[in-house]
């Protein structure tokens, strides 16, 4: 450190170096930090994480509860309760809230004041960015967790897969948080407010959950809905999570998920920088 | 240029062209910004040398924001130059960026984050490890008063405190050139006066400063040389002295007791070949060229049988700088 002190005079102050006092930061350290801070954040006030596990525990309770005493469809899987059946397809719904935390998460960013100061910084726009998605990419991981450890001690959820393969399912459901979170961060990038934000979840993300396998097999929706269902990228998500979590055919539309998502995660990131960039 | 104090025989900053911009820290040249029709800045021209305070004056919407932005690199210039501590803004943000600090209209902190940790985050970004990143946020904090309050969320801070907070953390990189954009803006008069000594400081080991401002008490106050900005366009700049001796024309200010008699002066007084204005309530402002002029307007006053009941006698200040030019370059837009 280059810095001096000034005599004690008040007010006393550092004398600025013909050389910068510090030496610069790489983007990783960027990403690195800034992740830090959004962590400590979220640490800091755990309520967001819990907050976000109401829905998704809710959602739980009501849908085994209530369709279960419907008597299962005619292509329902044997041997797979409904509880089994529909865990995997709430993991990925949380998966995609989680995402849309993401997004308004950059938003407060820019409303907070750190995002005006990261501007005149020697920062790349890129790496808030990217600390926004690691820490989506973490409270999914948490809340993953959670219900699955709640399903499993609480409600009864025996999955058939090994553990390897409930472990691979947890991590294509990361993956998919991952590239969602990065659409939404683009969202948040463009559209500067959680309103709007939290509008575009809602239109998008509701009506393709239930217009997919999430909560009954698609050969059992109305013919236009299995329809939908069948090009909706979420069945694709959803199936594949479900063959490696239970042990049931679904297990080829893990390749079209994985290429889906990482399409979408490519396209987001860009996107999201392009919009960030604007001046706030 | 004037009598501040330079840093010992600093080393000159890479990049800095021994032809031509010599110790100029900030310059602009024909700087432009258009939105779509309207000229946000019209060629700006200025040269801030190393160690002085540039005060840039102008009401809302004068553009001074806009060319903080561009000299901070967040906002390409339309056309034009601009070199901040020798490097192009087009050509090396970065290495501007690591070279300025910035306090903004508003407080650009963390406000999740505690007024520590906002120290530690920017020394951090700016390539600090963690243990210099800790000792700089404390040294910082102790010179900006901030040690108590330290530990507690900056959201929580008053404003007078989060815009000190604002200015540390602007210094964290000990930069050479230092934006102010408006500090002062709704801060109460002793962390007003707080904020322009902890300027001055600054200034006397050598930072260079632009600072912009409506206050023309603050630029009075801090900077060496002052420009006038007006719909974009710089339409004065000089020292504060030339700028008055050049435009600031010394007024009388009559005070009147009834509205008829405020118009009755007026008529009176143009009758005389005066150019009066109303002033504030009941009063009327007439320039004069000399001093003279005063037994000129006492004459005309009693001819048109109007008595003032007070009479007051004024040099000239920046406001009256800055009114003058803002009126004559309303009345060139119009034109």
């Amino acid at each position: 450190m280059t810095t001096q002190l000034a005599p004690p005079l008040p007010p006393a102050v550092p004398r600025p170096a013909a050389v910068p006092a510090f030496g610069g930061s790489s983007l990783l350290t960027q990403i690195r930090v800034l992740t830090g801070r959004s962590l400590r954040a979220m640490v800091t006030d755990p309520g967001i994480v819990l907050f976000g596990l109401i829905q998704p525990v809710v959602i739980l309770f009501v849908l085994t509860q209530v369709f279960s005493k419907m008597g299962m469809p005619p292509h329902f899987p044997d041997g797979v309760s409904y509880l089994d059946y529909v865990l995997p397809a709430v993991l990925v719904d949380n998966a995609a809230q989680s995402a849309m935390q993401s997004g308004v998460g950059l938003v407060e960013d820019q409303k907070n004041g750190i995002v005006a100061r990261l501007r005149s910084l020697p920062v790349h726009p890129g790496a808030l960015l990217a600390a926004r998605s690691l820490v989506g990419l973490v409270r999914s991981a948490v809340q993953v967790a959670v219900i699955m450890a709640l399903a499993m001690t609480v409600l009864g959820y025996s999955p058939n897969g090994g553990a390897a393969e409930l472990a691979l399912s947890a991590g294509l459901t990361l993956f998919i948080s991952f590239s969602l979170g990065w659409a939404f961060i683009a969202a948040g990038a463009w559209l500067r407010r959680a309103e709007p934000l939290q509008n575009l979840a809602l239109i998008v993300i509701f009506p393709l959950m239930f217009a997919s396998s999430a909560y009954v097999p698609v050969a059992d929706l109305p013919s236009w809905l299995g329809a939908v269902a069948s090009v909706n990228p979420l069945t694709y998500a959803i199936d594949a999570t479900r063959a490696l979590a239970l042990d049931v055919p679904g297990l080829d539309h893990a390749i079209p998920a994985v290429v889906i998502c990482a399409v979408i995660a490519v396209v987001g990131m860009i996107t999201a920088v392009r919009g960030f960039r604007r001046p706030l | 240029m004037n009598g501040l104090h330079l840093p010992p025989a600093p080393l000159p900053a890479p990049g800095v062209s021994a032809a031509g911009s010599g110790d100029l820290m900030i310059e602009a040249e024909g700087v432009s910004k258009v939105y779509g029709t309207v000229h946000a800045l019209d060629s700006v021209s200025l040269a801030v040398p190393r160690g002085t305070v540039l005060g840039l004056l102008g009401h809302n919407g004068a553009g001074k924001t806009t060319l903080v932005d561009i000299l901070t690199t967040a906002l390409p210039p339309t056309s034009g130059r601009a070199r901040v501590a020798g490097y192009d803004v087009a050509d090396k943000p970065v290495e501007i960026r690591r070279r300025i600090g910035l306090t903004g209209q508003f407080a650009s902190v963390d406000a999740q984050l505690s007024g520590y940790d906002n120290l530690v985050l920017i020394a951090r970004l700016l390539g600090a490890g963690r243990r210099a990143a800790r000792v700089r946020a404390r040294e910082l904090l102790e010179l900006f008063r901030l040690t108590e309050v330290a530990d507690r969320r900056a959201s929580s801070y008053s404003g007078g405190l989060r815009r000190r907070l604002d200015l540390a953390v602007s210094l964290v990189g000990a930069p050479e050139v230092l934006f102010l954009d408006e500090p002062t803006t709704g801060l109460d008069p002793s962390s007003r006066i707080n904020l322009w000594e902890i300027v001055e400081g600054l200034v006397e080991q050598g930072t260079t400063v632009l600072l912009t401002t409506q206050y023309l008490e603050e630029a009075d106050r801090l900077a060496d040389r002052i420009a006038v900005l007006s719909a974009g366009r710089v339409v004065a700049a000089g020292t504060a002295p030339e700028l008055k001796a050049t435009v600031g024309r010394r007024t009388v200010t009559l005070t009147l007791e009834t509205g008829e008699d405020v118009s009755a002066a007026r008529t009176a007084l143009r009758g005389a070949g005066f150019a009066p204005v109303d002033g504030e309530a009941r009063t009327v402002v007439v320039p004069i060229d000399a001093t003279r002029e005063i037994a000129d307007i006492i004459r005309s006053l009693d001819q048109a049988g109007v008595e003032a009941s007070e009479l007051n006698f004024g040099e000239p200040t920046l406001d009256d700088v800055y009114l003058t030019l803002a009126e004559q370059a309303a009345g060139r837009t119009r034109a």
